[in-house]
């Protein structure tokens, strides 16, 4: 096989995921088997979403969660109020791109680690300050009622499409000029700079493009659950499950952001109603374990088995430092 | 093309760069020497926006650039190598070149257009047969020589290159003087760092010496070879006086 099927293979993946996601519902399946794929698709959204910015431009957020709970939050107050989903969810997006703005400019001052350590810290203290905010309902939370007949797969069709909103960014953004930038920033940021590239304003750039569609999904998920609360949405838990997806499925590739939310989505509920103590120690060892033995993912480890079955030498068309290096924040040193 | 004024850069109490002044006409290849130490790399950050400097005020072509960020000066013209070569490794060499052409002053936005534009200079430095190849693959020269490709792709007036030869073979060294020459020919105005004399002192039209931050003297390669101030600053005068005096 030529590198160019392989190539056009591969991109048409992700497409060939959300297509079987779109015609599963009329397979018979279970309200809950229903349910749980649509957990998924807001999964697999925010971890292309992540992507963006932790795969593409190599920038490790810990802080997904603020947008994920801003999105949700501001979504569910304007359904609430009796306003129309549709316009609901994209304020949710501009909610949460405002505001990674405010969290982008004083953190992305700082490199790696750094910026990965701060993300936490404002991650935190977000969730603090919701849990004590009466506008949240307070560790209470706060229930959305909407005047509107519940149609579930009216809820799954929405959450496929922004799934697929956010596959499409993601493969734009990947073979254009604003995604190469990216690339040249997430291997040396100095470099970027010497050829022409403003780091910091296209970091801020990902940042907020991502942190839209986190927002969206948070939203989409709010008017689901039907009812929120800060240590949920806000909550630490949920900033790591959104950087764990891509990496499980391949850091800085769309397929393996996709493959890593779905595999994520549809493993997670078994995994904390089995192992209800220790499933968070479950993720930090899975997390280890990647980076250790295969930095691409699934997406790498299924490239490294493909090239052994066809014994293809080629060059690598991966573009990045490995995972590792992005999340020691050595990259491109 | 470029006036430097009284240039002076700090790290603390030791002064890198002491009120340096000069002026690089267009279309010349200025050569700055000294021993280790003496600015040259701190010069070249100054003017390329890496660092800010103390004091002093840099000007290209009229229009003050003291302190710009180094993206803004790549569209303003100015633009650097590095010394120690700092490609986008697992990218290719195309794709190397193709962000510079992207970001560049031409800033071409359709990525077709940017990279058959990348693929020129590429075939115009010599690198046409490794055009697929991960930049980290590339052997010492070829590195060096992408360095080169890469900041000629932004389309500068002024190239500032960092030690070019560092590292490189004789034939190698002779391949990238006639690289250096050809930029030259382009209408580029070059500023070239290097520590191989016989590098310099053959493709520069014009050398500045630093000494310990300071510009020592400047003139033609001829002048600077017989210029005893210099022959010191390399040699050491102690030696000298120490010989004579037995």
């Amino acid at each position: 096989m030529s590198a160019i099927t392989t190539s056009r293979v591969k991109s048409a993946l992700p497409w060939m995921v959300l297509a079987a996601l779109a015609i599963a519902p009329s397979a018979g399946l279970t309200a809950n088997i229903v349910r749980l794929l649509f957990v998924t698709l807001v999964w697999v959204t925010t971890s292309l979403a992540w992507n963006l910015l932790g795969g593409f431009a190599g920038q490790v957020s810990f802080g997904f969660a603020v947008f994920y709970g801003i999105g949700a939050y501001t979504a569910a107050k304007m359904i609430d109020a009796g306003i129309h989903p549709l316009p609901s969810f994209l304020a949710a997006g501009a909610m949460a791109a405002g505001s990674s703005l405010l969290v982008g400019v004083p953190t992305f001052r700082l490199r790696g680690p750094y910026f990965a350590i701060a993300t936490i810290g404002v991650s935190e203290a977000v969730r603090v300050i919701a849990d004590n905010l009466s506008i949240t309902g307070g560790a209470s939370g706060f229930r959305i009622v909407e005047h509107r007949p519940f149609r579930q797969l009216e809820h799954y069709y929405t959450a496929l499409g922004l799934a697929a909103l956010a596959v499409m960014v993601s493969v734009v953004i990947e073979h254009s000029k604003f995604g190469l930038g990216l690339v040249a920033i997430r291997h040396d940021e100095e470099a970027a700079a010497d050829v022409g590239i403003n780091p910091f304003a296209y970091k801020l750039w990902a940042h907020a493009v991502a942190a839209a569609l986190t927002g969206m999904a948070g939203g989409v998920y709010a008017r689901y659950a039907a009812f929120i609360h800060p240590h949920g949405v806000f909550s630490f838990q949920t900033s790591v499950y959104i950087l764990l997806m891509p990496v499980i499925g391949g850091i800085g590739t769309v397929m393996g952001a996709v493959l890593g939310g779905v595999i994520f989505g549809i493993v997670e509920e078994q995994l904390v109603a089995n192992f209800p103590n220790v499933h968070l120690l479950l993720y930090g060892g899975l997390l280890i374990l990647i980076i250790l033995v295969e930095p691409d993912g699934l997406v790498g480890l299924a490239g490294r088995l493909w090239r052994r079955i066809t014994r293809h030498h080629g060059a690598t068309d991966v573009a990045g430092p490995r995972p590792d290096e992005i999340l020691r924040g050595t990259g491109g040193a | 093309m470029l006036q430097v004024h009284g240039l002076t850069k700090y790290f603390g109490g030791l002064a890198a760069l002491k009120d340096v002044s000069f002026e690089v006409p267009e279309n010349h290849i200025y050569g700055f020497i000294g021993p280790n130490g003496a600015g040259k790399t701190t010069l070249f950050s100054a003017i390329a926006g890496a660092i800010q400097p103390s004091a002093g005020r840099i000007q290209s072509r009229g229009k003050d650039v003291t302190g710009m960020r180094p993206f803004s000066l790549v569209r303003s013209g100015v633009v650097r190598t590095h010394q120690v070569v700092r490609p986008f490794r697992t990218m290719s060499v195309l794709q190397n070149v193709q962000v510079a052409a992207h970001f560049g002053r031409r800033a071409i936005t359709r990525t077709s257009a940017a990279r058959d534009y990348a693929m020129d200079i590429l075939k115009w430095v010599g690198l046409e047969p490794v055009v697929h190849v991960p930049a980290s693959a590339l052997p010492l020269g070829d590195q060096k020589r992408l360095e080169v490709a890469r900041a000629l792709a932004t389309d500068p007036e002024l190239l500032l290159c960092d030690e070019i030869c560092g590292g490189l073979t004789a034939t190698e060294t002779r391949n990238m003087l006639d690289l250096l020459r050809r930029i030259r020919q382009r209408g580029t105005t070059i500023m070239y760092v290097e520590h191989d004399m016989k590098a310099v002192m053959a493709v520069c039209d014009h050398i500045v010496v630093l000494n310990f931050g300071q510009k020592l003297a400047e003139g033609k390669p001829e002048e600077i070879q017989n210029n005893q101030e210099v022959v010191e600053a390399y040699l050491g005068k102690a030696t000298l006086g120490g010989l004579s005096r037995g």
